[in-house]
């Protein structure tokens, strides 16, 4: 006890003599803070375009972007592909804002090469659309088309390619409208600085692959697939089909399925197979089964993206309604595919 | 790759479809940040120095761009294609070094970093369509009478420990007959 007391007023004394000094600094801590709360009331930093930082070089970016997609662009046509109608005018504005009565800007924009770029893809996936599915009717063609076509899908890969940072528009984050037409407009320069078949090579690469790897049949279902078939059976002379139950599987429970096959009476052959929870249901499915077949779109279709793009088929190729679709009216046409893939393996 | 909660998990994807059409290098700029005198610089200078060429020859897709800070440790800034940015550093590096760690930057995606719950991803619904009840199923069933005999046991049945005895019983009445035997037919010999 003797010793705690004496080492607790040792201890008092020497606290008492030295001097108070800290070894971190009490003020950081604080100021910290308050710029932090600062910075939370300013709120969310808006975000800048690439072009105000230090280390940005447009003419770099543009050499850079024709060599990423290997292409070979004129350098004027790929600047004025680049360059919306709305950046022009907000530079005009600009400068008369400062004083000058005749604004002079030696930059040209890209509408006319939007147009053009627009009807030169609608044309390549139309052409490409019709080689590689000849039997689809018409109106599925028109459907994948769209899509294609869409202002979303070719705003992805126009986003994708990198123009969002170098194109010239007032526009800011640029609007998917403004992606979309700008790679309409490079499609277009291309044509024009390297030719068709560059354009074709391009278009196929870029935008005809967005439907590898999809579900075609999201694109385009038939209404009343059963009366459909039928009617399109009945033009080939041949009987509406007989559906008879295949398959029966948990009858009565939560987990009922049901297998139907669909067969023509003439010569006993199934032209499809669906099942589902009732056997309503598993004839629907069964009949847009046997439609799958009739058109060449199957659940395992692989679309050949290697065909030789020369060779696609005529611009005013159309392929049958679905109010006229018979396989006699087909024949010529659906050989255009088989041709194309044998010509391809035997190239290889 | 890390496991723990807090990295993101996802599937291996491509974008764009990268690939399928043509292949485009999805660094699209790099940004290299570094000192002109300090030692933590070294590797970076000299990899300006010797390499730096090359690496711009050989990717002219990329946007190369140089970043002198007094003071500072060296980083490089990835920017991809996606829109992702990211940036490493390049503290005591070797040119050596400098030269992979830029090779792992320019053949990635951009895409994060993620713990991959499958090495593999399909957008296809299926390959192989879509399963019900009588997928694969055992074409010998088509020709089967039903209620059968043979369908309504049990696929696998225990023997029970009688079975087993008698079994055994049976077995050991045979072995004996069988030894009889033998001593008959070499008695007879003899």
């Amino acid at each position: 006890m003797l010793t705690l007391r004496t080492i607790n007023r040792i201890l008092k004394v020497v606290k008492t003599n030295q001097r108070c000094e800290q070894s971190f600094h009490r003020w950081l801590a604080p100021t910290l803070r308050e710029l932090k709360r600062r910075k939370d009331a300013l709120g969310p930093e808006k975000p800048v375009h690439r072009k105000t930082y230090i280390e940005w070089n447009y003419d770099t970016e543009l050499y850079a972007f024709s060599k990423r997609l290997g292409e070979e662009f004129n350098n004027n046509l790929l600047q004025q592909a680049l360059t919306e109608r709305s950046y022009i005018v907000s530079e005009e504005e600009k400068q008369k804002s400062v004083g000058i009565d005749q604004p002079l800007l030696d930059l040209a924009d890209n509408s006319k090469l939007v147009t053009k770029g627009s009807n030169f893809i609608d044309d390549i996936v139309n052409r490409y659309l019709h080689t590689v599915l000849p039997r689809l009717p018409e109106e599925g063609i028109i459907e994948i088309q769209k899509y294609l076509t869409s202002t979303e899908t070719l705003s992805h890969i126009s986003f994708h390619i990198g123009t969002s940072e170098l194109i010239l528009c007032a526009d800011f984050p640029v609007e998917k409208l403004t992606l979309a037409n700008v790679l309409k407009s490079i499609t277009a320069a291309l044509v024009e600085s390297s030719g068709n078949g560059r354009a074709t090579a391009f278009v196929r690469d870029f935008i005809l692959t967005q439907i590898a790897d999809k579900d075609l049949h999201q694109f385009w279902k038939p209404e009343e697939p059963i009366k459909l078939l039928s009617d399109i059976l009945a033009r080939d002379n041949v009987q509406s089909p007989e559906p008879r139950l295949i398959g029966c599987s948990g009858k009565n429970t939560l987990l009922a399925c049901f297998r139907v096959g669909l067969y023509t009476p003439h010569n006993k052959q199934m032209i499809g197979l669906g099942f589902g929870e009732t056997v309503d249901i598993a004839h629907e499915m069964a009949a847009r089964d046997g439609l799958r077949q009739l058109f060449g779109l199957s659940d395992t279709i692989l679309l050949p993206f290697n065909i030789e793009l020369e060779n696609l088929c005529a611009s005013n190729t159309k392929n049958l309604s679905v109010n006229e679709w018979s396989q006699m009216k087909l024949s010529p046409q659906s050989k255009h595919l088989e041709f194309y893939q044998t010509k391809i393996i035997s190239s290889n | 790759m890390a496991s723990n909660r807090f990295t993101p998990t996802g599937f291996p994807r491509v974008p764009l479809q990268n690939g399928i059409g043509r292949y485009i290098c999805q660094l699209k700029r790099v940004t290299l940040r570094f000192c002109k005198s300090s030692g933590s610089s070294r590797g970076i200078r000299d990899f300006i120095e010797t390499e730096l060429i090359n690496f711009a020859q050989e990717h002219p897709g990329t946007a190369v761009y140089l970043k002198p800070r007094r003071h500072k440790s060296p980083s490089f800034v990835a920017e991809y294609l996606n829109g992702e940015r990211e940036v490493i550093s390049c503290h005591n590096f070797t040119a050596q070094q400098m030269v992979k760690w830029l090779n792992l930057y320019t053949t990635r995606s951009g895409v994060p970093l993620m713990r991959y719950v499958k090495m593999w991803h399909t957008e296809c619904p299926s390959i192989q369509g879509v399963w019900s009840p009588f997928t694969n199923m055992d074409p010998k069933l088509n020709t089967t009478q039903f209620p059968s005999e043979e369908l309504n046991k049990p696929t696998w049945e225990e023997k029970s420990a009688t079975k087993k005895l008698l079994e055994m019983v049976k077995n050991t009445k045979i072995n004996d007959v069988n030894e009889d035997d033998t001593q008959r037919i070499e008695a007879t010999q003899m």
